[in-house]
């Protein structure tokens, strides 16, 4: 019994002294006034990779889901004779809440895990050393570029997510299943407001997006520097950064609607 | 100056990401953009309104001229105060036009409704202007009291019916 | 400014994840010399230096660099620091999405404002320096080890550092490399004054250039002294170490909890 009391205490010691960590990481890459010159070129870089190779999974899920939507929200509609009201059910569902979490979860397992190995994988060939000895923090010129890169990226793939997501209930509601075009869009005009629906859709995915790029940066920078480390590290994020954005998103909603 | 590739597809991530958002504020949220610089801000006095929320809609015979802005309790005859943002190219609305709170469809959303009054100088009858307010209102309507009502109602003309047999 | 040392470190204690690791190790590394640290795998001679560039807090003492307290200094005042110091990694950590070039290049993009052209001659000056002139177009995954080594020796002297900490520079070279490497080390210690820390246990190669040396065991300094005074030395734990007797005071088996005869 005493082991077990042990054994939490020093689990909670060790996640509390994780998480100072973390805050300190994050400090020390955020503060101080950023070199444009040296440090533009890197976020456009990390946009890139961050951003630009996670458009095609982006859309690719919004579609489907969008399409999805469009089609089991039709189907019970019509139950009601309340097909006009697809355009509400769909672009509510997907602005309020499929958009940013997918995007988020997605983005975790695409962008996160990737940012995870690299870190770790320049921390495992000591490569973060050789920059602090060269007297280069590797905090703002590996983590902060990186960090605002996801920061930046994430709600712009929402936004086309939700795009996306929207056509696509669209494409079968009106393209395949014979709703009026007038009509899917005007319910959801009707219906989704700008202030109240798509600035907390955008709050939500720039939570999510610090959230994540933090969890990600965080264990790669702290991961154990051998392939068993970077792998589970890697894990890690993925397991870490999904729990997270539910558990955000819950907090979230409660908070905004 | 040539430009790298990735710097080429950044901006066109940001570019079509920009796009994206301007069709969601526009095509899916239907954001007008003239704001509230366009528009004036008359009053109407309730009894009941209902679920009437913020921002919905309020119309002139199905026509969109204007949106809720504020939903208050007036705290000395305590009765609800909504104020109405309409657009202000629709300026000649008479003082004697009724406001009255009206139900899309059967569970629809509710929304405000004007029935345009008649306009006669002569019996002193003004185009609202900002700050103004409606004189004559309609509730909305709440199912259960239209309910109770058909059903005493209804008793009541059994009741009626007996007493002239 | 003139001390006969650049790094002095005083009465230091080190342990990491509970094991200790130095036990009041004091020692001075004098300027514009060539310094060996030798010592069997495993004394932690790699957190020497790491403790040196102050990416490692001791426990207790204080490692003095031309005067200054390395593990008192503020962030910033350390990264100013280490600009005058550097070190080559035992896998070089070169960038790898780099080319050579840009490897060597990128201290100078980082620090100094100095235009394209001069960045280019001093690139190319210190990759004569090194003999890799010829490579400067490759990224490092086509560079054999010898030769990423030396082209990130290259980029650590890159700033004229006061310091160059080599960590463990011969392990996995072939004879050919590990002279070329021996070579350089020297060359620039005489040719710049660079002041020179080698850490290593490749004995013979770098008793020919060092102009003294420590040997660490077991958390502490077993013996310092001339390269010559090392090699003559009468102590039978130092001696082991220098001739590579396979037994000796350092015992071929390691000591288990239960005797031989038990396990069987």
């Amino acid at each position: 019994m005493l082991e077990l009391f042990g054994s939490l205490g020093r689990y909670s010691i060790g996640k509390v002294g994780s998480l100072g960590r973390s805050a300190i990481m994050l400090f020390h890459s955020l503060v101080g006034a950023p070199n444009f010159r040296k440090h533009f070129p890197l976020l456009v870089k990390e946009i890139y990779f961050i951003g630009v190779q996670s458009i095609i999974i982006i859309l690719v899920s919004g579609l489907f889901i969008g399409m999805v939507l469009g089609l089991q929200g039709f189907n019970i509609l019509k139950d009601f004779m309340a097909t006009g009201s697809l355009g509400t059910l769909v672009a509510l569902a997907i602005i309020r809440e499929l958009g940013p979490v997918v995007t988020a979860l997605l983005f975790a397992g695409r962008a996160g895990s990737a940012l995870t190995a690299e870190i770790g994988q320049l921390k495992a060939s000591e490569q973060l050393s050789a920059l602090e000895m060269m007297a280069v923090d590797p905090l703002r010129r590996v983590i902060a570029p990186r960090f605002w890169a996801g920061v930046i990226s994430m709600p712009l793939l929402s936004i086309l997510f939700c795009v996306i997501g929207i056509y696509g209930g669209k494409f079968v509601g009106v393209d395949w299943l014979g709703l009026d075009d007038g009509i899917y869009w005007s319910a959801m005009q009707g219906n989704v407001d700008f202030a109240s629906d798509l600035i907390p859709m955008c709050i939500k995915a720039l939570v999510f997006a610090i959230a994540c790029v933090w969890i990600a940066l965080f264990n790669g920078y702290d991961c154990k520097p051998t392939s068993a480390g970077i792998s589970s590290a890697t894990t890690a994020t993925v397991v870490q950064s999904s729990l997270a954005v539910l558990g955000l998103d819950f907090v979230l909603t409660a908070l905004m609607f | 100056m040539k430009y790298a590739k990735t710097e080429i597809l950044v901006g066109i991530f940001l570019l079509i990401s920009i796009i994206g958002a301007v069709v969601l504020s526009l095509k899916v949220a239907g954001l007008v953009l003239n704001g509230s610089s366009n528009s004036y801000v008359v009053h109407a006095r309730f009894d009941n309104i209902g679920s009437l929320k913020l921002r919905a809609p309020v119309k002139i015979g199905g026509v969109l001229i204007g949106r809720v802005e504020g939903i208050r309790l007036d705290e000395k005859t305590l009765t609800p105060v909504v104020d109405l943002a309409i657009d202000a190219k629709y300026n000649q609305l008479s003082s004697e036009s009724k406001a009255s709170i009206q139900t899309a469809g059967i569970i629809g959303e509710q929304y405000i409704g004007i029935t345009p009054g008649f306009y006669d100088e002569d019996l002193g009858s003004t185009y609202l202007k900002d700050g103004d307010s409606f004189t004559d209102t309609g509730s909305a309507i709440v199912l259960e009291d239209l309910i109770a009502k058909f059903a005493f109602g209804s008793q009541d003309d059994k009741k009626d019916t007996s007493a002239q047999d | 400014m003139n001390t006969p040392s650049l790094i002095s470190i005083k009465k230091l204690w080190f342990s990491y994840e509970g094991r200790s690791i130095y036990k009041d190790v004091s020692l001075e590394i004098p300027r514009g010399k060539i310094t060996a640290i030798l010592g069997p795998s495993g004394t932690g001679k790699t957190t020497l230096l790491r403790l040196i560039g102050a990416q490692l807090t001791p426990q207790q003492g204080e490692v003095l660099f031309d005067g200054i307290n390395v593990h008192k200094l503020k962030r910033s005042e350390l990264y100013r620091l280490r600009e005058r110091m550097s070190m080559l990694f035992q896998s070089g950590a070169l960038f790898q999405d780099m080319t050579v070039y840009e490897n060597v290049a990128y201290p100078l993009f980082e620090h100094t404002s100095l235009p394209e052209e001069i960045i280019h001659s001093i690139v190319m000056m210190k990759l004569e320096a090194v003999g890799m002139r010829g490579a400067y177009k490759l990224y490092p995954s086509e560079l054999s080890g010898g030769m990423s080594r030396r082209a990130a020796l290259a980029r650590s002297i890159v700033l004229d550092p006061d310091l160059v900490m080599y960590d463990e520079p011969f392990v996995g070279q072939d004879p050919i490399t590990k002279g070329v490497l021996v070579k350089l080390i020297s060359d620039l210690n005489r040719s710049l004054g660079i002041t020179s820390v080698v850490v290593t246990h490749d004995v013979r190669e770098i008793l020919d250039v060092a102009h003294y040396v420590y040997i660490l065991a077991e958390g502490q300094v077993l013996g310092q002294g001339t390269p010559d005074e090392i090699a003559n030395s009468q102590d039978a734990r130092i001696s082991q170490f220098i001739n590579g007797d396979y037994d000796g005071p350092y015992a071929f088996h390691l000591k288990g909890s239960s005797s031989y005869l038990e396990d069987l």
